[in-house]
This record gives structure tokens, C-alpha cells and sequence, in this order.
């Protein structure tokens, strides 16, 4: 009865193919050593934050709404830098996405063009723009609407031109067929067919930007940040809640209204 | 009387859409109405054209090639925070993820709690909370790297939970048919397979990480961006090329790595 | 001494005012697939043209040439006199009209909208960017839309519609561009019988009442020889038959149908079968 299983199936099964899973998990358990050691984590440190975390956070238990007009001002000013920003970037995107679109633009060379345009604002951090622009236009949200415009437009760009060379190309063909010009190619074939993907994608790149103005003010661009840094930096833990429930709750809404949005255009 | 119009849209009534009119009215009227708020000037932002074709001129200068071993140094760190943060967080996340994800959750009551546990967790930016933990903890990576792993957790919890809820469920029913427990459940028949999506996601957010590492020296958390906003506020241009090449070219590689990646793992032919 | 062959070709294309004049066409794919080895044809105006062959034969790429949606690695097509070129793509174009096999609308536009496409080459790119129409433009499509029995659908998306329906619209779209030549690539080959019927009668009414050239892919034999005035027999990019319907034998359908290195062929079966 016990009789052996390689008796009564005497196939053996094809060699199991190599699984390469615990190398890789190795080597990253490795590399992963090796960085603590050399970022000099000390564990102690760690676990003696982690011990006092508790008691540092409590000095926050307090939040202090004295000043809450002028923190409403500051968000405001913040949510309008990500509009101004995210508004900018859109129309970036719009003209540039096209030509970076592998399967609509006019010329190889355009699309390398277009590509690479899209790539540098995409890498250029938007706080290091937003430092060059307030050097270039003086302090204030304007140069931080235009950083995040700039940044979020390399986003948004490649978004867009994705989901251009998503559409199938029949419908490209079908509307070219009829002798219309690279423009109308674009507004007819190509828009109406990703309307709704695109309108997810701004929804989410001003989700970002809303995020992103937040801090913007750490470099003089405007808005929130910078106060927060101040309070914090005056170990004024009251202020810097009542600061951080005010962003926190925006950011909250935003999140749930575009979440929202995006139900209701689906 | 009756209007002789020779243009119309392609509509019944020959007027544009009323809601292309409305959603388009909107935004305009919010961005005519905040303009004071943002301070548009569109004379000093053409004024400032001068300035900023000045400023391009002087970044054209020799780079200071002595700051370069110190420049590989804090670019290694960046990195290396990067990688540290995001594994961390991965870690994390998983079980999260299963935990926030409706179709796998153990309770109705877990599933509310761990996403909007999630929710709060990304709400603040990474820079906040790194300002929150260097002023806990002290200067250096430590705070930066916690910072990305907490924040990075709120997205990569959600993004997993996710990928786990779109998940086909026959093969579910088949492993738990043979009397698969809650567990082998999970790992056998859902993670494998939304791990294609898994990577992808991890992807995407190793280059948000890096990005991100990149400006969090600006509150003293670590990486390169310490010397960035040092170098931008020293006038020390000889060193500011030369820092925002390095990111250029780390950010762009990572980029393109990622695309290489995500679309091979999209059409299916594996390594 | 091929000089006479293509100079008396050339003779009869000018006297009966070819509007489509193929002359020994070449393509082959950047892959190195040759689809077109050497065609030549003249089609005249107001005729219905079939061209008939096994798939892969190279009937769409003949086709996707003539509307320039390919360039040819040889030879040369004229319209109406014209050679088809780079400069004059849309000007050609826009008297050449396509339909589709896979209707090729834009799903989420109406109706209307994609009908008026039909007049995008009309129309400077200015206004039609902010899908700005004439009035008379409206007209036209409401002209086109009663013709091929879809004016209640007018404003209905193209993505709510039936297969059938969607090649009507596609037909629409071709009308609107008051055309000289449409074209059509296997417009019935995703479609049911009934609709078939309906969408092949369509395009022959509109060849007999409007004077249009039809020129049509097909691989129903059956379709073909009710339908055409002509048929062009293709095989691995040669033109191996060509005659009417009469004309075509079952010998000369054992030629279109052949297959290489292969004595016998189910296709062939099939093709008899249904003429």
C-alpha cells in the first residue's frame, strides 16, 4: 500500500526551472546591510528615538488655532499655486504630447525633440526650479506656480503621450483617410479618444501639486510651507499642529473630491 | 428675428456642449479669481526673462571638479536612501495591502481601518514629515529615510491593495477549494498573481523616492539637496551645474530603466 | 518591348480617363515581407471594382496605397491624373474616401462628429480644431446620414452602435467627403450576413445613382461576382485574374486561390463552395 510514489509514476516530472527568487532576495538583503552600515544608521539612536517619539509627539496634543485666518490664507494661497501650476502644465502638455506621441508625430526628429523636452522637466526637481525662479522673479507663489507648472507639465506630457500610442491606430487612420492635416488629426482622433484617461491623470497631477505647494514655501515660493517651517524650527509645537491639521484635512478633501470626480466621469 | 449663423458646433442646437461650457468656465473663473492670490504679474514675469537668460548664462561655467568626490559621495547617499526607504516600505506594505484590499481582508472592520490608516499616512507631503522627524530624531539620513519609508507606505499599501482587488478570482476559488488555509490562500493564489503590477508599482515609486531624496537635504533629512540649496544660495554656480547634471542624469536613468521594465513586464516576456 | 505594352496601357488610360492608374507597383515591408510584386491596373471612373484574393495576397496594401496610407517601394499611382505623392497626400485624399474593414471610428465622438470628419480637408484647420462647422457642412451630413438610413442615430455615440450600423456611419463619413473614389477594405468581413447584404447594396447604389468609382477588397467569391462590374483576381502580390464576373471560371479561381507549395487548400474549398 505504501508503496513508493516513483513506482507508480515512474515519469519523472521535467527538471524544475530555476528560480531565481532567493538570489535576488539575497543580494537585496545584502545591499540593504551594506547601506545602513555606510548611511551610519546606528540603531541606537533609532531605538532611542523611537522610545522618545511617543513623548515628542505628544507635545503636539495641543494644537494652538489662534492664527487659524491667516493659516486659511496660507492654504489658499497654496491651492491656488497648484492650480495656477497644474492649469500651466495642462497646456503645456497639451501642445507638447502630440508630437511626443510615437505614433502621431509628424517627424522622428520632433518626437525625439518632443521626448527629451518632456524628459528634462520631469527631472529637474521642482523645488530646485522653484529656487531658480524665485532667484529670477523674486519671492511669492508666482515663481512656485511656475515651477510645478514646468515639472508637472514633463508629467503630465508623457501621461498624455502614452496614452496617445494607446489608441489604436485604425482610428488615426480612419479620420487621416479623409485627408484631414496633423491638427485635426489630433483634436478629431486623438483627444476624444483618451478624454477620460487625461482627465484622471490632471486630476492626480493636481492632487500632486496641492501636496508639493505645501512645502513650496521652504524656498521662499509661497504659501504654507515656509510657516510651518518657522513654527517648527521655534520648537512652537501648538502652531505647528494646528499647521499640520490644516493640511492634512485640505489634502484630505482634495483626495476625496478628485476621488469623487473620478467616479462620477466613469 | 432669427440669427444667420454660418458656424456652428456639432451639437442638436448647434451650441458647444453645456458641459464643455461649464467645466471650462469653471476653471477659468477659479483661475481669474485666485490670480491676486498666486500674484500674477505678467510684466514682472516678462521682466524676469532677462533675468533668467542671465542666470542660464552664469550656470555655464568651468565646474568646480574638487567638489566631485564629495559630489558621488552625497549622490551615492541619495540613492541609497532612496533604496533603503523604498524596501522598507515594501515590507510593509504587503501585508497592508492584503489587510486593505476588500477581497482579502480577514474583516470589514480591518479593510476601513488599515485604508484610512493609509490614507493619513500619504496625506502629508514627504518634506513635512521629514521636517517632523529631523526635529525628532536629529540631522542626517535617518529622518529622510523614515520619512519616504512612512509616506511611501500610504501609497504603496493603497496601490497593492489595489492590484490585489482587481485580481481574477478563479483561481482563488480553486486553491481555497482544496483546502488551502487563509493564508496559502493569499500567497499562492492572489500575490502571484498581481506581482507583474506589484513590480511596476515598486518601480514608479523607486522613482518618485529618488526624486524626492534628492530635495530632502532641504530640511537637513540628508542627500544631495542640502548642497543644492547651499550652492543655490552661496552663488556657488561652479557647483550647482555639476549638482543638477548628477540628478539629471541619475533621475533620467532610473526613468528609463523603469519604462524598460514596466513594458516588458506589460507584454509578458519576462527576463 | 514591354515599352509598347505600358504605352498602349497608358493610351487607354487616357482615352477612357482612368481615374485610377496603377502602374507596376512594388511594396515590400521594412520586415522584408514583399506584398506588392508588380501591379498594374486601371480602374475607370464610376466603375465597382472587386478585388478578390486569399488573405495576404496584398489586396489591403494595394488598397491602403492608393489612399496613400502606405508608399509604394516602386512604381507609381495616379488619381485623376495625378501622381500620388507627398506633397499632394491630403489634396488626394480628400477626393479619395476609405472604409474600413474595422470601421476605424472615433468610438467616443457622435455620430454627427465623425460624419463631419468626412469634411475635415474642406475646411481650414482654424475653426475645425474648436469643432467649428459651416452650417452648410450640417447639411451634408444630414444629407449623408438619410442616405444610408441612420438620421435618427445622429447623435447617438458611435460606440453605442451595431456592427452594421458602424459601417454605415463609416460609409457616411466617406460620403461627406464628396468623393471621387471610395475605397473600401474588406468592409463586410467583421460583419453578419444580413448586414453584409445591406452594407454591400449600399455601396453599389451609391456607385450606380452618384457616379462614384468603387473600388472593393473582398474574399467572398459569391459577394464578388454579384456585386462587381469587375474583379481583379490576386495572389501573393501578383494580379493573376482579371474580367468579369462572367468571366471568372472555377480554373481561374484555382488560380487566385492557390497556395505555394500546397496541392490542395481548404480556402479553395471554401471560396467554390460559397460561388
Amino acid at each position: 500500500m505504501n508503496k513508493p510514489i516513483e513506482t507508480l509514476f515512474p515519469q519523472a516530472l521535467p527538471p524544475r526551472p530555476h528560480n531565481l527568487f532567493p538570489v535576488w532576495l539575497a543580494a537585496a538583503l545584502a545591499a540593504l546591510w551594506l547601506i545602513v552600515r555606510d548611511l551610519e544608521i546606528s540603531f541606537e539612536t533609532l531605538a532611542y528615538g523611537v522610545a522618545d517619539m511617543g513623548e515628542y509627539f505628544s507635545r503636539y496634543r495641543q494644537p494652538d488655532f489662534s492664527d487659524l485666518p491667516r493659516y486659511l490664507e496660507l492654504m489658499g494661497i497654496t491651492l491656488a499655486t497648484a492650480l495656477w501650476g497644474t492649469v500651466f502644465a495642462l497646456v503645456v502638455a497639451f501642445f507638447l504630447s502630440p508630437l511626443a506621441a510615437r505614433n502621431l508625430s509628424p517627424h522622428p526628429l520632433v518626437y525625439r525633440a518632443a521626448r527629451e523636452a518632456l524628459n528634462f522637466m520631469r527631472a529637474m526637481p521642482d523645488l530646485l526650479l522653484a529656487l531658480i525662479f524665485v532667484a529670477a522673479l523674486g519671492l511669492g507663489p508666482l515663481p512656485g506656480a511656475l515651477a510645478l507648472g514646468v515639472h508637472t507639465a514633463g508629467f503630465l506630457g508623457k501621461f498624455f503621450a502614452e496614452s496617445l500610442e494607446r489608441v489604436d491606430q485604425g482610428v488615426y487612420e480612419g479620420v487621416a483617410a479623409t485627408g484631414a492635416n496633423f491638427p485635426q488629426l489630433v483634436m478629431y482622433a486623438g483627444w476624444p479618444s483618451i478624454l477620460r484617461e487625461a482627465l484622471g491623470y490632471v486630476l492626480y497631477i493636481l492632487d500632486r501639486n496641492v501636496r508639493m505647494a505645501s512645502v513650496l514655501g521652504l524656498v521662499g515660493a509661497g504659501g504654507i510651507g515656509l510657516a510651518l517651517h518657522d513654527t517648527l524650527r521655534m520648537f512652537n509645537y501648538g502652531q505647528s499642529a494646528a499647521l499640520i491639521l490644516v493640511i492634512l484635512s485640505t489634502i484630505l478633501i482634495i483626495d476625496y473630491a478628485s476621488a469623487w470626480l473620478r467616479q462620477t466621469l466613469n | 428675428m432669427t440669427t444667420v449663423s454660418i458656424w456652428r458646433w456639432p451639437t442638436p442646437s448647434g451650441l458647444p456642449p453645456l458641459s464643455a461650457v461649464a467645466s471650462l468656465s469653471a476653471v477659468l473663473v477659479a483661475m481669474w479669481l485666485t490670480a491676486p492670490l498666486v500674484e500674477v504679474d505678467f510684466v514682472r514675469l516678462f521682466g524676469s526673462l532677462g533675468k533668467m537668460v542671465a542666470f542660464a548664462g552664469q550656470l555655464f561655467v568651468e565646474p568646480e571638479w574638487e567638489y566631485l568626490p564629495q559630489l558621488l559621495d552625497k549622490m551615492l547617499e541619495t540613492i541609497e536612501m532612496t533604496f533603503l526607504a523604498t524596501m522598507i516600505a515594501l515590507a510593509v506594505s504587503l501585508p497592508l495591502g492584503l489587510l486593505a484590499a476588500r477581497n482579502a481582508t480577514p474583516h470589514v472592520l480591518v479593510y476601513r481601518l488599515v485604508r484610512d490608516l493609509l490614507s493619513l499616512m500619504r496625506a502629508l507631503p514627504d518634506l513635512v514629515w521629514a521636517l517632523v522627524f529631523v526635529s525628532a530624531v536629529g540631522l542626517g539620513p535617518l529622518p529622510g529615510v523614515m520619512a519616504l519609508a512612512f509616506v511611501t507606505v500610504g501609497f504603496m499599501g493603497k496601490f497593492f491593495a489595489e492590484i490585489i482587488e482587481v485580481v481574477d478570482h478563479k483561481p482563488v476559488e480553486g486553491v481555497a477549494a482544496h483546502g488551502a488555509g487563509w493564508l496559502q490562500v493569499r500567497l499562492f493564489a492572489m500575490l502571484p498573481q498581481a506581482l507583474p503590477d506589484f513590480v511596476g508599482t515598486v518601480m514608479y515609486i523607486l522613482d518618485h523616492n529618488l526624486r524626492m531624496a534628492t530635495i530632502l537635504g532641504l530640511v537637513g533629512a540628508g542627500g544631495i539637496g542640502y548642497d543644492l540649496v547651499m550652492s543655490m544660495r552661496l552663488f556657488q554656480y561652479d557647483r550647482l551645474i555639476l549638482i543638477a547634471l548628477a540628478i539629471y542624469l541619475v533621475v533620467t536613468l532610473l526613468d528609463r530603466l523603469s519604462d524598460r521594465l514596466r513594458s516588458r513586464i506589460i507584454h509578458g516576456t519576462r527576463a | 518591348m514591354g515599352d509598347s505594352r505600358y504605352l498602349s496601357r497608358f493610351i487607354k488610360g487616357v482615352i477612357i480617363m482612368s481615374t485610377i492608374l496603377i502602374e507596376s507597383v512594388f511594396k515590400r515591408f521594412p520586415n522584408g515581407f514583399e506584398a506588392l510584386k508588380g501591379v498594374s491596373a486601371d480602374i475607370a471612373p464610376g466603375s465597382f471594382t472587386v478585388i478578390l484574393g486569399p488573405s495576404g495576397a496584398g489586396k489591403s496594401t494595394l488598397l491602403r496605397l492608393i489612399n496613400g496610407l502606405e508608399t509604394s517601394t516602386g512604381g507609381s499611382v495616379r488619381i485623376a491624373g495625378e501622381t500620388l505623392g507627398k506633397a499632394n497626400l491630403r489634396k488626394v485624399r480628400s477626393r479619395v474616401a476609405m472604409v474600413f474593414q474595422q470601421f476605424n471610428l472615433v468610438e467616443r465622438l457622435s455620430v454627427a462628429t465623425n460624419v463631419l470628419t468626412g469634411r475635415l480637408a474642406h475646411r481650414s484647420w482654424v475653426g475645425s480644431v474648436f469643432y467649428l462647422f459651416r452650417n452648410e457642412d450640417m447639411d451634408i451630413v444630414r444629407e449623408v446620414l438619410a442616405r444610408v438610413g441612420l438620421t435618427e442615430k445622429a447623435w447617438s455615440r458611435a460606440d453605442k452602435l451595431s456592427g452594421g450600423q458602424r459601417q454605415r456611419v463609416g460609409i457616411a463619413r466617406a460620403l461627406a467627403q464628396r468623393p471621387k473614389v471610395i475605397l473600401a477594405d474588406e468592409p463586410v468581413a467583421s460583419l453578419d450576413p444580413v448586414s453584409s447584404e445591406e452594407i454591400m447594396g449600399l455601396l453599389r447604389e451609391i456607385c450606380d445613382r452618384d457616379g462614384i468609382t468603387v473600388v472593393v477588397n473582398l474574399h467572398q467569391v459569391d459577394v464578388a461576382k454579384r456585386f462587381a462590374d469587375r474583379i481583379i483576381g490576386m495572389n501573393s502580390g501578383r494580379v493573376v485574374f482579371d474580367g468579369t464576373p462572367a468571366e471568372l471560371s472555377p480554373q481561374a479561381l484555382r488560380t487566385i486561390y492557390r497556395r505555394e507549395g500546397m496541392e490542395h487548400d481548404n480556402s479553395l474549398d471554401l471560396a467554390l463552395a460559397y460561388a
